[in-house]
């Protein structure tokens, strides 16, 4: 019970933490993203958290943050199999230079052993030396159960017990192309926060697995990585890529992710599990309804 | 003054006792040590030995390491084993820290030549022609030996305990505190003390740094061979040492030559404190006689006598040191038959079925049998390899696990991949650069993709994605040598193996959600190791996936 009211206070965290009223009343109702482009890494980083309000409108002095980027390979950071490491080392000084008390950067890779992942994806380096903790976490008790009341294909997962203890949960996915779910962006990103993933692909479907996941488990911010996008053979890569240059940010996850499509040529629509996250309306999936601030 | 020469040798003991340890513990990623961690090994005159008489040639590596300790035992004798040895220094300790000093030296049985004939059968099944390297010149020169060797060397055999019990067994240590204060480090009462949780969490750190314990599937077999060795310490000190190596064997062979010797003066009354205080029970019952094969020049007699009678001399003089082995010849005619005998055993097995492609051997007739990169032909391999398990211990996926009956009986507890165990990362090199025979060749990390261990193939009929139309391409996803490709069959993509550019490298079973098998599994039918690499370059640009100049997939 006190898990489901702690998620629940995460799920609606958004609307809480200040800020968002005066931008949804700038807009018709519907999100606003910021989408920085031809910057190096970090200043986009900053330039898109900043056109939406900037990072003291999520990062309190004292909080704790959870970021979560995408560490999933042993793919070195060109190959835009992970997440740019100047990417998450930026978010880390802007959370820290807004007060954070602690930093946490985790993931749950799907390659192993951490130590060659960690180093390989340059992540580690990145975000230790901006002041983070960085650690994949491989052990189920790292994990605690978390039950998906409006589940279709999934009834629980197990989460990341840092994700309740952090005041911030920050969502760093890198936009790639994906073997089985078409796009990887930050829905599909939030698969590294639970324990047995094979029970998504085992069950009735994988796009409404990731839905099912993604209405209950709301990140505060959504910083998406498309510096380089990975366009071929996708998500692990070697493949070709494209240099874009670009970082969006937002509040709302699929209003993120519904721009993020639209990098790879695709109608948010035609990504399965956006259109059923959409439909169980974790977020904005029409394009014409979000505002969208280019810096 | 032999008083101190008694603790110098201890403080050597314990020096190397100590080396072996740290060399072990460095013996892993990302393997940066400056002296070989598998120096211990290496310097095993036993294992030279028997590595390049099986192989019917020089390896390097092995000669210049060994060299040294041969050198010192001509000139000293079996000072190895009383000094250097971590074998010895291990029952050693053990003796003391369990008190079973030869409590019972009125029933040890005397077998002190035992070694001698184990060493004569090993070295027999080293000659004889256990297997050939080729299917069709069956010459000598192009057989291999058996390996034997591997059952009883001191140091492989340490080595091998030591990565199959002692690492799992320190790392579910670590495994079951870091879970005990992860679980209080995030109990409701502790989410409450903020201030409490927050000084638990270097602890945290420190425990959660194994996150997968280490698991060798012989684990017990090997912990209860070494406490069968230790135990028997309880009939006589050392009585491995004394009786059964064939390491110390050999070198006390050698030591004959040796000048240096224990002289016992008049002084001598008799009080026989050397005798029962050699630890291996060299001393006969005249206290001016000892065999010099047995001595392993601890110096405790010295240090021990109370009339300082016993001294050492060094020259040609004699002294009471017999140097005859005094072995018995119908017992060394047993012994050749023995090692005969164990050169024949293999073959009656069923395992023993090879395969063969024209002019060579491909590998013993097992399915499962998937050998980590760089490991020889087959047959070369099984003789080279030594089961010291430093390749188990270096791997950090822990893929690399003892064979059973993979590879027949003459493989037992060689290496091979398990891949639901773990699978072989593709930018890791670590087991070539730690084999101390070179049974495991190092490796290019860039080559990696041309060492076909085996090949994948998608078990259809338990697959979720053919089976149950399901959305799970994770083996697509997760092969790091885009083997794995995607034939869309109503709207669903379903994983299909291209087998010229699968290396078996066994990420696609280590991350498949079916439970338990995997419905994606590598057989053994795409080692390619009878290929040469040249052909096997081939095979993967026939696949077209070798085009780009640089290799996409990156080192270390």
């Amino acid at each position: 019970m006190k898990r489901a009211l702690t998620l629940g206070l995460t799920a609606y965290g958004v609307a809480e933490l200040g800020g968002p009223d005066e931008l949804r009343a700038a807009t018709t109702g519907g999100p606003t993203i910021a989408v920085a482009s031809k910057k190096s890494p970090a200043e986009l980083v900053r330039a898109a958290v900043g056109a939406i309000g900037g990072i003291h409108r999520f990062v309190k002095p004292g909080a704790s943050v959870l970021v979560k980027p995408n560490i999933g390979w042993a793919r070195k950071p060109h190959q835009a199999a992970t997440t740019n490491p100047e990417v998450v080392a930026e978010i880390v000084r802007l959370c820290k230079q807004a007060g954070a008390r602690e930093v946490k950067v985790m993931d749950h890779a799907v390659d192993g052993p951490d130590a060659l992942v960690l180093k390989i994806t340059g992540i580690e380096a990145a975000a230790r030396e901006a002041g983070a903790k960085v650690s994949l976490a491989s052990s189920p008790a790292l994990y605690e159960k978390v039950d998906l009341p409006r589940g279709k294909a999934l009834k629980s997962v197990h989460v990341l017990r840092d994700l309740r203890r952090a005041d911030v949960f920050i969502n760093v996915p890198i936009a790639k192309v994906h073997g089985t779910t078409r796009l990887t962006l930050g829905c599909k990103n939030l698969m590294g926060i639970v324990w047995d993933r094979g029970a998504w692909h085992r069950s009735a479907s994988l796009d409404q697995a990731i839905a099912d996941c993604a209405a209950e488990i709301r990140p505060h911010l959504v910083i998406l990585d498309a510096i380089q996008i990975l366009l071929t053979n996708g998500p692990k890569g070697p493949g070709r890529t494209e240099k874009k240059d670009i970082v969006v940010a937002g509040t709302d996850q699929l209003a993120v992710d519904a721009y993020g499509a639209t990098l790879f040529g695709r109608t948010p629509t035609s990504i399965a599990h956006l259109k059923r996250a959409h439909e169980m309306g974790v977020g904005e999936i029409d394009l014409d309804r979000v505002k969208v601030k280019h810096v | 003054m032999y008083e101190r020469l008694r603790r110098l040798r201890r403080a050597s003991q314990l020096l190397f006792f100590t080396a072996f340890v740290l060399l072990f513990a460095f013996a892993a990623y990302p393997l940066r040590s400056p002296i070989p961690v598998d120096l211990f090994l290496r310097a095993d005159p036993l294992i030279a030995l028997s590595t390049m008489l099986s192989l019917r040639r020089v390896v390097f590596p092995l000669l210049w390491y060994a060299l040294p300790v041969v050198v010192l035992s001509l000139a000293f004798g079996r000072v190895f084993c009383g000094w250097i040895c971590p074998m010895g220094t291990a029952i050693d300790i053990c003796e003391r820290a369990l008190n079973i000093r030869g409590r019972r030296p009125e029933r040890a049985p005397q077998l002190s030549r035992l070694k001698f004939y184990l060493l004569i059968a090993l070295i027999v099944t080293m000659l004889l022609p256990a297997a050939h390297r080729s299917a069709v010149d069956l010459s000598l020169s192009e057989s291999v030996g058996l390996s034997a060797v591997y059952l009883v060397d001191p140091i492989a055999l340490l080595t091998r305990t030591f990565t199959w019990v002692g690492l799992p067994a320190a790392q579910w240590a670590l495994r079951l505190g870091g879970d005990t204060v992860t679980a209080w480090s995030y109990s409701d009462f502790l989410g409450d003390h903020p201030a409490l949780a927050r000084a638990l969490s270097p602890a945290q750190l420190a425990f959660g740094s194994v996150a997968r314990p280490a698991y060798f599937r012989l684990g017990v077999t090997s912990f209860v061979i070494f406490a069968a060795i230790i135990a028997l310490s309880r009939y006589a000190r050392r009585f491995w040492c004394r009786n059964l190596c064939p390491l110390g064997a050999l070198l006390g062979w050698l030591g004959k030559v040796s000048p240096l010797r224990l002289a016992v003066s008049d002084k001598c009354t008799r009080c026989l404190r050397c005798v029962s205080e050699c630890k291996m029970g060299a001393i006969s019952e005249d206290p001016h006689r000892y065999v010099g094969s047995e001595c392993i020049g601890c110096c405790t007699c010295l240090a021990v006598c109370p009339e300082s009678a016993i001294s050492l001399t060094a020259g040609r003089e004699e002294t009471g040191r017999e140097d005859g082995l005094r072995l018995d010849r119908r017992r060394v005619l047993q012994a050749v038959g023995f090692g005969a005998a164990a050169v024949v055993l293999p073959k009656v097995e069923w395992a023993a079925k090879r395969s063969e492609a024209g002019e060579r051997v491909l590998k013993i007739s097992s399915e499962r049998l998937i050998r980590p990169p760089g490991a020889l032909a087959e047959n070369e391999f099984v003789t080279a390899c030594v089961r010291c398990g430093e390749c188990m211990k270096v791997c950090p996926t822990n893929a690399i696990q003892p064979a059973l009956g993979e590879g027949g009986i003459e493989a037992f507890g060689t290496p091979v991949i398990v891949p639901r165990i773990g699978p072989c990362m593709q930018p890791c090199d670590l087991c070539g650069r730690v084999c101390p025979t070179q049974a495991l060749q190092p490796f290019d990390v860039e080559e990696k993709r041309h060492l076909y261990l085996g090949t994948a193939s998608v078990d259809r009929s338990t697959c979720i994605a053919w089976a149950e139309d399901k959305q799970c391409l994770i083996c697509d996803e997760a092969c790091p040598y885009d083997a794995i490709s995607q034939r869309v069959i109503e709207g669903l993509g379903r994983p299909v193996v291209d087998e010229r550019v699968c290396v078996g490298c066994g990420m696609c079973e280590w991350v498949c959600p079916v439970e338990p098998l995997g419905a994606i599994r590598v057989g053994s039918s795409g080692d390619r190791r009878h290929l040469t690499l040249e052909e096997r370059r081939h095979l993967r640009e026939q696949a077209g996936k070798d085009t780009a100049s640089e290799s996409p997939y990156p080192g270390l």
